[in-house]
């Protein structure tokens, strides 16, 4: 009778340290997943907000802004290797000569649709909330961005592929919206329609570089 | 780089730089681009293709013509603060129906905050105009009958475009008719045709139209905007979808050579939504926002 109670007890601690042992070894792969990446972090925190910083930054003209933008955006963001996913299955079969026509094309074309909207941002600072890592090499890292002239903190994140303080940015995602996917599924239908001559893509990016702003 | 602007919503600089500059100078990757995967294959699941580029060219018409001038008059004549008041006016009104979902989809705590919400801000918010929840720390969430058909493992089907209502899917095409008829706002103002009805139907018209307006300068500058359109549709409606579910994304690998060769979309599993609500309705409680995901705030 008295011995009943303590290895009753014991039996109980022993399930207990089981179960836990056992939802702790379940939990441990989840967690190798899923956990944060704080190089990955610091990387978006610094190049992110710089660029942002320098669209707001009144002191600066649009030709100094441009500049530093554009040099801020090839610290921040893996451009060749953007240029070649926003071509989807055009990538294997695009010519050389095609594909450096193209990579000016967008280029340019991109540049454009940002100048267009240099007049939209006002000082919003970027804090990063945390990060996923998909697999090694290639994280998610989400972003809070407010102040300036919005109603209410948006969250963005990034995806960042690359390895130990060398990263860069190839996607960006606001509402559910990934901007690179979008982009190829834009250039892909165009050169769909298009009956697969990427000539169309490059000459129509070139048309629309030269548009002013509709509005 | 039409999208940074839909994503930036005016707002990051950072969406449009991810993208913004392509350079020459640098060794370009040898393999293939992966398509976008298969998730995106159901985004871009579109037999009807035909009618809704028909409908699409007409329905941006129709918004040069009558939604823009009137959503830029208004927001010649109101500054952003007071737009802001109207939108979390707007958004207030569509909480009840968002609790309704909330409750639908299983989910307690949401629809505890979001009673919360529409208490505090209908109170101490002065009828919605505040979002003092918030600052509160109980943010806010959306929901509605797409996402809980959603839920419940309804696919999207077929992309459709609905001259001024805009992009739709068939699942969330019913989900707005159910909106519309459970909504507990437009049930207690005694429909849309009420004098309440419609002075409500106009404010969230035009203050849809009006938060959209980058989506849709955005889409000016896409190459093909009916593409680009559908697409971001796609994917806002199925990040809203994972939220409920709580399903991770798949995302394409960035430059791995991809397995299939011909990217034709496969029909994705369609929709098994109730047949007989299917009729696209006149009116609905979200109208007017021909292009990008509306999202009041």
């Amino acid at each position: 009778m008295t011995n009943a109670h303590p290895t009753r007890r014991f039996a109980q601690l022993a399930l207990v340290a089981l179960v836990g042992l056992g939802v702790m070894t379940q939990a441990a792969p989840a967690l190798a997943q899923g956990q944060r990446e704080p190089q990955a972090e610091q990387f978006v925190q610094t190049r992110a907000q710089r660029v942002i910083s320098v669209l707001a930054d009144k002191n600066q003209s649009v030709a100094q802004k441009k500049a530093t933008f554009h040099q801020g955006i090839d610290e921040l963001a893996d451009v060749p290797r953007i240029t070649n996913f926003v071509l989807g299955k055009y990538a294997r079969t695009i010519t050389p000569d095609q594909r450096t026509r193209f990579a000016a094309a967008f280029r340019v074309y991109a540049e454009s649709v940002y100048q267009n909207r240099i007049s939209d941002y006002h000082g919003e600072t970027l804090k990063v909330t945390g990060s996923t890592v998909r697999k090694p090499g290639d994280v998610i890292v989400n972003t809070t961005i407010s102040g300036g002239q919005l109603g209410q903190p948006v969250q963005v994140s990034w995806r960042v592929l690359g390895g130990g303080t060398a990263w860069k940015v190839v996607d960006v995602q606001f509402k559910g919206v990934w901007l690179a996917i979008t982009q190829q599924q834009d250039f892909v239908s165009t050169i769909d329609n298009a009956g697969g001559n990427v000539d169309v893509l490059i000459s129509q990016l070139q048309r629309d570089a030269q548009r002013p702003a509709s509005r | 780089m039409a999208l940074a602007v839909i994503a930036a919503g005016g707002v990051s600089a950072a969406a449009s730089s991810a993208h913004a500059r392509a350079s020459v100078e640098t060794p370009i990757p040898l393999v293939a681009a992966p398509d976008a995967a298969s998730d995106m294959a159901q985004i871009e699941y579109d037999p009807l293709e035909g009618f809704n580029r028909g409908s699409y060219a007409f329905s941006m018409g129709l918004d040069r013509a009558v939604f823009r001038p009137v959503t830029h008059g208004y927001m010649a004549v109101t500054p952003t603060p007071v737009r802001h008041r109207v939108s979390a006016f707007v958004y207030n009104l569509g909480e009840p129906s968002t609790f309704l979902n909330d409750v639908l989809q299983g989910k307690p705590k949401r629809a505890g905050r979001t009673t919360a919400r529409f208490a505090i801000n209908s109170t101490v918010g002065v009828l919605g105009l505040f979002d003092v929840a918030a600052g509160m720390g109980i943010r806010s969430h959306d929901a509605d009958f797409g996402q809980t058909f959603g839920r419940y493992g309804v696919k999207p089907g077929p992309y459709l475009y609905v001259p001024v209502l805009g992009p739709l899917n068939f699942r969330d095409g019913v989900g707005r008719v159910f909106d519309f008829f459970t909504d507990p706002i437009g049930l207690a103002g005694q429909g849309w045709t009420s004098p309440f009805g419609i002075t409500r139907l106009v404010t969230q018209t035009i203050d849809t139209r009006a938060n959209a307006d980058l989506a849709f300068r955005a889409l000016d500058q896409a190459v093909d905007p009916y593409a680009t359109a559908r697409s971001a549709y796609g994917q806002h409606r199925e990040a809203l979808i994972r939220e409920a579910t709580g399903a991770v994304q798949e995302l394409p690998d960035f430059d791995d050579v991809p397995a299939a060769t011909d990217p034709v979309a496969p029909p994705p599993e369609t929709s098994t939504v109730p047949a007989e609500s299917a009729t696209p309705q006149p009116a609905t409680s979200e109208p007017a926002a021909p292009a990008a995901p509306p999202e009041p705030q």
